[in-house]
């Protein structure tokens, strides 16, 4: 049986849900640029029920949810992503650096340097006596020398621009890792309350991606709604409502290098821990690729200052002195006690460095004891392999190698004590001996007291020596690899950068396609809900003007009755 | 598969190819301004290297090509030289001859000898003459006079302490040389301390090779060739790299050595481009005829009427004659060597040169082709961009 008041409420109930149907639209259009907003969709649901023989029909309307549009795995694609193209992002700023450092596709820089000092060698040595030609070899040599310390200053200086910069993303992260435990907080409890914290999760998910661009990151989410994050070796950055932090904490080997630590344990670097990322990228530029350079630079510096000076001294002077060092000899530098040694006495280097390459001499005791009975064996390579065990005299003067001598004064030895000691000729360091510098006689140009260019000549010949730099390399070549490595290492980057980038955005775009909103479909939806909230209300207006009619008629029954 | 563009593709999509349009534009646009296909080292890794290779190869050549140029100033100053002395040679050869015959007399031998002294003398002023500041004809010694006007005894300089020394006493040189041609002796200390305690090694060629290492400097001590040192010791004592030297001379004229001067003119191609007046002049090392020698004995012998003494010239003359010859024929000889070296350089040069070019310079034709493309390509993106605002449902909902 027909009931005018049940098509009143049905009417209600559609113009109520087309209302909020808009409403939705509305929030969906005011969201069109919001980062990370996933697009919302009312969901229409009939109610009451249809049964044409009891004739009680009735079927309303209503908003049954709204519906966050929004594809899972897409956003765990896209944090999964983000680490890669944020890793070469950070190689790539930092190597640009580097490059335009070290870019001599227009002349000048160590490469036209060194041919300038090769020629001042040989012009000398056509000319032994000429004063002119030694003013010049001191000249180009003095730049060459300060030309080293300049670009090895550089790539210090980028390091150290990296180290501020690996500080201040480790405190960004922090500001992240707090904001994800404070939505975790708020998540949970807005849905225990049985509320939809859609709006929530969405800022959540671009949390997480900016979380992934720092560092890459592992997560969960627990039934509670609390999404959990954490790192490769498993330590947790978010649980719940619990952050634990990061901090950078100064390398103990090289306190120009900042670790990566937890701040509850800083003694504990997780610099290998961190994979992909913004993170990641500056320690392997800063650590591997950049150092390496660095390294490539020192060895090169201490190749020429090696040979140019082991020549130098088999010449004569203008005087028919022996010459001594053209270049400032390499340095010894003092030794360093590892942590946790039983020694406590003083351990001192000492003698002339006279290795050609960069070396870490390592000495570790094998039987403890005093002076006299401790033993003890040397590595050359920093440690990867030992030499003989050899008696600790009771003098406590031994020698390492390459002219190396050190001396422990009074102290007792423990098994496994270790010392380093770093024999190295640094680029930043070079510099033309002073005492040339101040009289350009004492060049040692001749190969005899009287006065030949012979001895300039072998120095000049240095250049072509291809057995100095290993794999057939000159000094010269190994320059031009290293500029090669150099741009090879940013191509990679780059490419590397670009591709990511690529799918990166292809990634993006199929989540846009899912949760994005757009404009035109809105309006048609605007429309939808505008045509059917006006033929509801159009509906009530005939209700209306039905019941009108029927008071009337309850009227003129009165008046005829 | 993309099924439903959202408002933020369509802007994301055009944002990124807009940049990436300008980006190649913009390097496109750097190439053609600076001329160059490599402006960084990552425009081509390997290349930069090889670029840099080129550089280095030409600049040593260049290096090389000086090297030749005054190489071969030096021979051509030395050859000319020779041939006037050999042109003056010639001319007392024919008086010699005129002078040996029987139709000579003791007063026109008496003539020809007060001629013969100028024509002496200009043969020694073109053996002493300079090229630069350097003696043509000294060997190494190119700041010594190489050749005396009267000849002398074999004889010992004074002893020479190095200016950097730390030993203030004195040394002193002794003895008789025996030794045929020009030396340097040098004494080097290795261990320093008192006379008695130092050690110290000799040297017969100046400094490059050395003897054994001996000890006690404070008796005098024989160097070798029969000279002596003798030291006394100061305040200070002897220092490892004390350097102490001393020339010597055969009897003659000659004040040089016998050491060639040289320098590198390829990649391990050492020239040696100095004759030393020692062969050209001298009987000792590699020369066979004491010129000025025989110029003398000519001299007296003419002053002597000693027709004898002045046939037995002769022969000498001639062999002067040859021996200066020689070498003025090594000067063409080397001379034709260094040009053929300079030839090669040349050619490996223009080699190099276009190698390098072929990797570094950009190839304008083709930037300017894709200039014109990537510029259309841009138009067409802003034009995209401009459209992409008014492309929307909004213009049909009236």
């Amino acid at each position: 049986m027909g009931d005018i008041g049940r098509v009143l409420n049905t009417a209600r109930d559609a113009i109520l849900a087309n209302l909020t149907a808009l409403n939705v639209t509305g929030s969906n259009i005011a969201n069109v640029n919001t980062p990370g907003y996933s697009q919302l969709r009312p969901d229409f649901g009939s109610i009451g029920v249809f049964n044409a023989n009891a004739g009680t029909e009735q079927v309303g309307v209503k908003i049954t949810s709204i519906e966050r549009l929004y594809n899972k795995y897409l956003d765990a694609q896209v944090v999964q992503q983000e680490p890669n193209g944020a890793f070469s992002q950070a190689q790539l700023d930092v190597l640009n650096n580097v490059e335009s450092v070290f870019n001599e596709s227009t002349g000048g820089g160590i490469n036209d340097l060194l041919s300038q000092f090769w020629s001042a060698w040989s012009q000398l040595s056509a000319n032994p006596s000429g004063i002119t030609e030694r003013d010049n070899l001191v000249s180009v040599s003095q730049s060459l020398a300060s030309m080293f310390n300049q670009r090895a200053n550089d790539l210090i200086k980028i390091q150290s621009d990296m180290n501020t910069q690996i500080s201040d993303t480790v405190t960004q992260l922090n500001g992240y890792l707090a904001q994800m435990a404070d939505l975790n907080d708020k998540i949970t409890q807005v849905e225990i309350a049985g509320g939809s914290a859609a709006s929530l999760r969405d800022q959540r998910t671009e949390l997480l991606k900016n979380i992934s661009q720092i560092v890459q990151v592992n997560y969960y989410e627990e039934a509670n709604g609390a999404l959990n994050v954490y790192i490769s070796n498993g330590r947790s950055l978010v649980e719940g409502s619990n952050v634990w932090k990061l901090g950078v904490q100064a390398n103990p080997n090289n306190s120009n290098y900042n670790d990566v630590v937890f701040q509850d344990t800083p003694t504990v670097a997780i610099n290998n821990n961190l994979q992909g990322g913004k993170l990641a990228g500056l320690i392997y530029a800063r650590d591997t690729q950049v150092a390496g350079y660095l390294n490539d630079l020192d060895n090169m510096a201490a190749t020429i200052v090696s040979n140019v000076n082991t020549q130098h001294s088999s010449g004569y002077d203008l005087n028919g002195n022996v010459g001594g060092n053209f270049f400032s000899p390499a340095g010894i530098y003092p030794p360093v006690a590892a942590n946790g040694n039983g020694y406590a006495g003083k351990v001192t280097a000492g003698g002339a460095y006279t290795g050609t390459t960069n070396k870490t001499y390592e000495v570790k005791i094998m039987a403890g004891g005093a002076l006299g009975t401790a033993t003890y064996e040397v590595s050359s390579d920093g440690g990867k392999t030992w030499g003989s065990t050899q008696p600790m005299p009771a003098s406590g003067n031994i020698t390492l190698g390459d002219g190396i001598t050190l001396t422990f004064t009074a102290g007792t030895f423990a098994a496994n004590d270790r010392f380093s000691i770093n024999a190295t000729y640094a680029a930043a360091d070079m510099q033309v001996d002073p005492g040339i510098v101040a009289d350009v006689t004492k060049v040692a140009a001749s190969a005899t007291v009287n006065k030949d260019g012979d001895n300039a000549g072998l120095i000049a010949a240095i250049q072509n020596d291809s057995s100095l730099m290993g794999g057939g390399m000159t000094i010269d070549n190994y320059y031009e690899s290293l500029q090669s490595k150099i741009g090879q290492d940013v191509a990679d980057a780059k490419n590397n950068n670009d591709q990511q980038t690529a799918v990166l955005n292809q990634m993006e775009s199929q989540r846009e396609a899912v949760s994005g909103v757009s404009t035109d479909e809105q309006m048609m939806n605007m429309i939808k809900y505008e045509a059917a909230y006006n033929a509801a209300g159009r509906l009530i207006g005939v209700v209306n003007s039905m019941m009108g009619t029927l008071i009337n008629l309850g009227i003129e029954t009165a008046i005829s009755s | 598969m993309i099924t439903r563009v959202s408002d933020n593709m369509k802007f994301d999509l055009l944002n990124n190819s807009m940049s990436n349009v300008e980006v190649q534009y913009n390097d496109i646009m750097e190439k053609l301004s600076t001329q160059k296909q490599v402006n960084r080292p990552s425009d081509d890794p390997l290349g930069m290297g090889k670029i840099l290779d080129y550089r280095s190869a030409l600049a040593q050549a260049s290096n090389y090509q000086t090297n030749i140029n005054s190489n071969k100033s030096w021979l051509s100053a030395a050859e000319s030289n020779l041939t006037n002395v050999n042109d003056v040679l010639t001319s007392i050869k024919t008086t010699a001859i005129s002078q040996a015959s029987a139709t000579a007399s003791a007063s026109t031998r008496q003539i020809a000898a007060d001629s013969l002294q100028p024509l002496i003398d200009q043969i020694r002023s073109l053996a002493n003459s300079k090229f630069g500041n350097s003696y043509l004809f000294a060997g190494t010694r190119t700041e010594t006079e190489p050749f005396s006007a009267t000849a002398s005894a074999a004889r010992i300089d004074l002893a020479v302490k190095a200016k950097g020394d730390a030993f203030d006493g004195t040394v002193t040189s002794g003895g008789v040389y025996t030794g045929l041609a020009n030396k340097t002796y040098a004494v080097k200390i290795i261990t320093g301390g008192t006379l008695a305690a130092t050690t110290y090694q000799i040297s017969a060629d100046g400094g490059k090779t050395w003897g054994a290492i001996q000890s006690d400097l404070s008796a005098p001590v024989t160097i070798g060739d029969g000279i002596t040192l003798t030291y006394t010791a100061g305040t200070v004592n002897m220092a490892a790299n004390d350097m102490f030297y001393v020339h010597a001379y055969a009897q003659g004229y000659y004040n040089g050595n016998g050491e060639e001067l040289s320098n590198e003119v390829n990649n391990g191609v050492t020239s040696n481009y100095s004759i030393t007046g020692e062969e050209a002049f001298t009987d000792q090392g590699k020369g066979t005829v004491p010129i000025f020698k025989v110029l003398d004995d000519l001299k007296t012998a003419l002053q002597n009427n000693d027709v004898n003494g002045i046939t037995s010239q002769l022969d000498l003359l001639d062999k002067a004659s040859a021996q200066i010859s020689r070498y003025t024929g090594q000067c063409g000889t080397r001379t034709n060597g260094l040009d053929a070296s300079s030839t090669a350089l040349d050619d490996m040069n223009t080699r190099l040169t276009s190698l390098k070019s072929n990797i570094e310079d950009a190839d304008v034709a083709k930037l300017a082709t894709d200039f014109q493309m990537k510029q259309l390509a841009l138009e067409a993106t802003y034009k995209l961009a401009g459209d992409l605002g008014t492309m929307t449902i909004l213009n049909f909902l009236k």
